[in-house]
């Protein structure tokens, strides 16, 4: 499933798949507040302006104003920092984006809603006010909602794919800047609730998501050659889960590992506990993080070495648990 | 010259909504004031402006954004037989489907509205959005001026300017009257009419309860070229049944047992009766 030897990297992800989508879908709306540069919506601003709309630096407009274009019949894909998307303008994802559609609400299928956060977690390198450290936690906690941390660009193409067809809110959280081409697109297909085992072996069973997932593979690599047998599962839908993947992979090892970009509460070390401690009588969750404290800004290197999430700690600290 | 009687059936009509609100918060209490208040506006927009489409509904939008003056549109849509008064009269009770403050997809209401303020932004994404689609509906979105103290409404107007949306008209309930108390005195709001206008819209400041001003305004909205249109409404709590206005002008929620129904329900038969003589003349 992953792709063999050196990997090369998508500049601008976002710029390209965004105006695939839209010349393909004429019905797609990329919206945006006053962040698409930062965003990486070049293309469809300029070529296609027609299917680009900015509010301004106004995220909760951005949100309600996205409900209004859906429900015109018209597919919007809100864009803005994951901070801004999801914390500023939570109660019109919500109730504007999110009470819509599916059970608990009057339509069995309701408008297509959809919302993608950049720069998630430490992706930022200003701390706290632009680190989204709970987003996923946040919409997570929707009903309904679909809720989606890509692991590189070919992931993220295929979830946003997925979401326009898909009806009632959708959370993706967006990849910016240099992002590594990881899996292999003919053997890749990506589909809502699904798990992607990258790795298969015994004992140590480590669970990730999103930019986790890239941090995971770095770890693997070193557990690898330090001969530390381990299973690797890339989760990228986090909501809603095929619980049963996780169950199944989860009672398969004697440790399992959680790593993510996003704090190690209500995330996704806090789904595979939930997961697990239903059932009962499972192994031990360990959980990789962001903590529940505010992180340090700066470069994601250094970030993430603050936080024992570089390759080396963190292998370190995988290993540690079955010693 | 309006036909006189055009605007007697409007009225007519206005006061049978009136009756219905009674009859439907009587049960359990309501946001009956605010919905007799509404009753002109309702019979003028259902009857009159909103364009019929094939399928039984309305061509145009209609953007309910303060969930709680849903009792205007549930006590409009009984006369246009939509709903069953036998339906409505469950309004508020436990288990039913007539939500005192309604969810997105109800017939009648295009988006949830219990949270303030979210409905002026999303009646501009659907007009922009329809506009976008060569669609020649328009769009109408119904709010309170308690809700201008929620910056979300002050983003929306901003859009809908910007994007010059002539297919958007605004309907302000400028009731003065908000959960505290008077609007003036809780967080004052004036001069509604001046910040539209700064932000770009043609405004018009009415009374919302006479009928002919009302037609002649639904008018000057369409007919408004290349911005967003809106009516401020001063209307008052219980406006079109004096009894009631004296008793209680400051209810923001009427519980079942603050109001003398039959006194209200007295005045109405009598506006009917009256309205009706005049009609059958």
């Amino acid at each position: 499933m992953l792709l063999k030897g050196a990997f090369s990297f998508d500049p601008a992800p976002f710029d390209e798949i965004s105006y695939d989508l839209c010349r393909r879908r004429k019905d797609v709306v990329i919206m945006s507040a006053d962040l698409s540069k930062y965003c990486q919506v070049v293309r469809v601003k300029t070529e296609l302006p027609e299917q680009h709309l900015d509010v301004g630096m106004a995220e909760q407009n951005l949100l309600a104003v996205a409900a209004g274009v859906a429900k015109s019949g018209l597919i919007p894909v809100a864009t803005c920092f994951a901070c801004y998307i999801t914390r500023r303008a939570y109660d019109q994802m919500m109730i504007c984006m999110g009470s819509g559609s599916g059970p608990g609400t009057n339509r069995k299928t309701g408008p297509t809603n959809i919302a993608i956060g950049f720069t998630p977690g430490i992706a930022n390198p200003a701390r706290i006010h632009h680190q989204a450290a709970e987003d996923l936690g946040m919409v997570r906690a929707i009903p309904n909602a679909t809720v989606i941390d890509p692991m590189d660009s070919t992931d993220f193409r295929a979830a946003l794919d997925a979401a326009v067809d898909r009806p009632g809110l959708t959370y993706i959280r967006g990849h910016r800047g240099d992002t590594p081409r990881l899996l292999d697109s003919r053997q890749f297909s990506f589909e809502i609730g699904k798990t992607y085992p990258l790795r298969k072996g015994q004992g140590i069973g480590i669970i990730a998501t999103g930019l986790g997932t890239q941090w995971a593979l770095e770890a693997s690599e070193l557990l690898s050659e330090q001969e530390i047998d381990h299973s690797l599962l890339h989760v990228p839908t986090i909501k809603p889960v095929n619980e049963d993947e996780i169950v199944d992979f989860a009672f398969a090892h004697n440790q399992i590992v959680t790593v993510e970009n996003h704090q190690i509460v209500t995330g996704l070390g806090s789904l595979v506990t939930e997961i697990i401690s239903d059932i009962g009588g499972g192994p031990r969750v360990k959980r990789f993080g962001l903590p529940n404290r505010w992180a340090p800004g700066g470069t994601m290197p250094y970030i993430r070495t603050q936080l024992g999430l570089d390759a080396k700690t963190l292998a370190n600290n995988i290993a540690e648990c079955v010693r | 010259m309006r036909n006189d009687h055009r605007i007697l059936d409007l009225e007519i009509m206005a006061a049978r909504i009136r009756r219905n609100v009674l009859e439907i918060c009587r049960q359990r209490g309501g946001y009956a004031a605010q919905g007799v208040a509404l009753a002109d506006i309702a019979a003028c927009l259902y009857f009159d402006e909103l364009r019929p489409d094939n399928e039984g509904w309305y061509h145009d939008r209609f953007v309910l954004s303060n969930g709680h003056d849903a009792i205007m549109t549930y006590s409009v849509l009984a006369e246009t037989g939509h709903y069953t008064m036998e339906e409505l009269r469950t309004y508020n009770a436990d288990g039913t489907k007539v939500d005192q403050s309604p969810i997105e997809g109800q017939l009648g209401f295009e988006i949830t509205a219990g949270s303030l303020g979210q409905g002026p932004s999303q009646a501009a994404g659907l007009a922009w959005g329809l506009r976008q689609q060569g669609l020649d509906q328009r769009v109408y979105c119904l709010f309170s001026d308690g809700e201008l103290q929620e910056g979300n409404v002050w983003e929306g107007a901003m859009f809908a300017a910007h994007q010059k949306l002539d297919n958007l008209c605004f309907i302000v309930d400028n009731n003065d009257m908000q959960a505290s108390g008077h609007a003036g005195d809780v967080m004052g709001v004036e001069p509604v009419d001046d910040k539209f206008t700064a932000f770009g819209f043609q405004a018009r400041r009415i009374s919302g309860t006479d009928m002919a001003e009302l037609l002649d305004t639904f008018e000057e909205a369409r007919n408004t070229k290349g911005k967003p249109f809106v009516m401020i409404c001063d209307t008052r709590l219980w406006d079109g049944i004096d009894c009631l206005q004296r008793a209680l002008p400051i209810a923001h929620y009427t519980a079942q047992s603050a109001v003398d129904w039959d006194m209200g329900m007295k005045e109405i038969e009598t506006t009917l009766n009256r309205l009706e003589t005049k009609r059958d003349e």
